[in-house]
């Protein structure tokens, strides 16, 4: 998403708190602007539940753990759900269709995490292993049945999975990665997806 | 009163904040500018207590920005105003050592709240910025010296390097030594971060 309607719906903002203030001597016009300013708060307040996700954050110029903690950042501001981040000082970087694969397996992997789990927080572990890079998105939630899920996506294609599992196994299928995802109801969830570095 | 800079590609929201800024009694908008290499010499000619500064700006970037503003002896607070509240922005901030941030979309009173918690000296960042600056120490802050502790502190105050030297009747090259154990201790980049390390837990 752009962000040309925030620019505008800033400056809007700004200009009506101004023009409510000067219509101090008449409350009933006052009173409309006050109105019209809770309006424009409340769209904004929308629009900055999704903006922060559409952004590009930086492939090019972050190397592989601040993009991670970038992520993480992101999912506690926008969620209030805890990440217990764990990555180790010397992860070094990986290639660029690596690092952007990363990113999107583990949005979408906190994002079920956050939608599904009904946990507090969150375990989010990257680590190299050898010429691979680990990832593992954990919680204590309520979990579920991983094989009726999978088979359920199977169906629906890979944008209507209700857990887009399926996106994150074919994202990882495609650069020769592994996937596998340890959950039964009741007994939270485990995702590790292992992903060659270069 | 509170002399504010404002630096913003967008001449709409410009002209909509100086317009609200300036009806408030205790801030004056001293100067304003759509060019990010205008800040600089705008800096230098107004001398203002708050630069508020958009990072997306188009002639130069704004962390450059910040970056070149921290070099100077008085250096302004700044404050980044900013669409995004994304975790790149956040650590764009405070990398460049901003002292706060402020989103465009909240409401433009929380700026002009952000604009005086800054100008207070206080540090304004969501609190996930600071569960993110927690977690990256390399040693607890009890492995710090005696003379290093008595930095950090002063570094949180707000106090620049001579500032430190001065009141510790040390030499600027000695607080400069001092400051740099004291980041990677603590594993911070820089001032910004160290101080909300310090609003954090300071040492016991």
């Amino acid at each position: 998403m752009h962000d040309g309607p925030v620019q505008d719906i800033f400056a809007a903002l700004s200009q009506l708190q101004v023009l409510e203030r000067s219509l101090a001597g008449d409350p009933a016009a006052q009173q409309r602007a006050a109105q019209a300013v809770q309006l424009l708060e409340r769209a904004l307040g929308e629009i900055r539940n999704f903006i922060g996700a559409f952004r590009p954050p930086g492939f090019e110029r972050r190397a592989l753990g601040e993009i991670v903690e970038g992520l993480a950042v992101q999912h506690e501001t926008l969620t209030d759900q805890g990440i217990e981040l764990d990555l180790p000082t010397d992860l070094g970087d990986c290639a660029l269709p690596t690092k952007i694969a990363i990113y999107r397996i583990l949005q979408e992997a906190l994002a079920n995490g956050h939608r599904h789990s009904g946990a507090s927080r969150q375990r989010l572990t990257v680590d190299r292993r050898g010429g691979a890079i680990a990832l593992t998105v954990s919680d204590d939630g309520r979990g579920f049945d991983p094989q009726r899920v999978l088979a359920s996506e199977a169906d629906v294609g890979v944008e209507g999975g209700h857990f887009g599992l399926r996106g994150i196994q074919d994202r990882v299928a495609m650069l020769g990665g592994s996937f596998a995802i340890d959950s039964a109801p009741g007994r939270g969830t485990s995702l590790t997806v292992t992903l060659p570095a270069e | 009163m509170i002399r504010v800079l404002l630096a913003d590609d967008h001449a709409i929201v410009l002209e909509g904040l100086r317009a609200l800024l300036d009806g408030e009694p205790d801030i004056k908008v001293a100067a304003w500018t759509t060019d990010g290499t205008e800040v600089l010499k705008l800096v230098q000619q107004h001398k203002p207590d708050v630069v508020v500064l958009d990072l997306e700006l188009t002639t130069i970037k704004g962390t450059e920005v910040i970056a070149a503003l921290r070099e100077r002896p008085s250096a302004p607070k700044v404050l980044v105003l900013t669409a995004y509240n994304d975790g790149d922005s956040m650590r764009s901030a405070l990398d460049a050592g901003a002292d706060g941030l402020a989103l465009k979309t909240e409401s433009p009173q929380q700026t002009l709240t952000a604009i005086r918690q800054v100008h207070g000296g206080q540090l304004v960042f969501p609190q996930a910025a600071r569960r993110w600056i927690e977690g990256r120490a390399t040693s607890a802050p009890g492995d710090l010296t005696p003379r290093e502790r008595e930095v950090w502190r002063l570094v949180a105050a707000g106090l620049t390097n001579p500032q430190i030297a001065q009141r510790l009747g040390l030499s600027d090259n000695t607080v400069k030594f001092h400051v740099q154990h004291l980041f990677s201790k603590l594993g911070v980049k820089n001032r910004t971060e160290a101080a909300l390390k310090y609003a954090h837990g300071p040492p016991r």
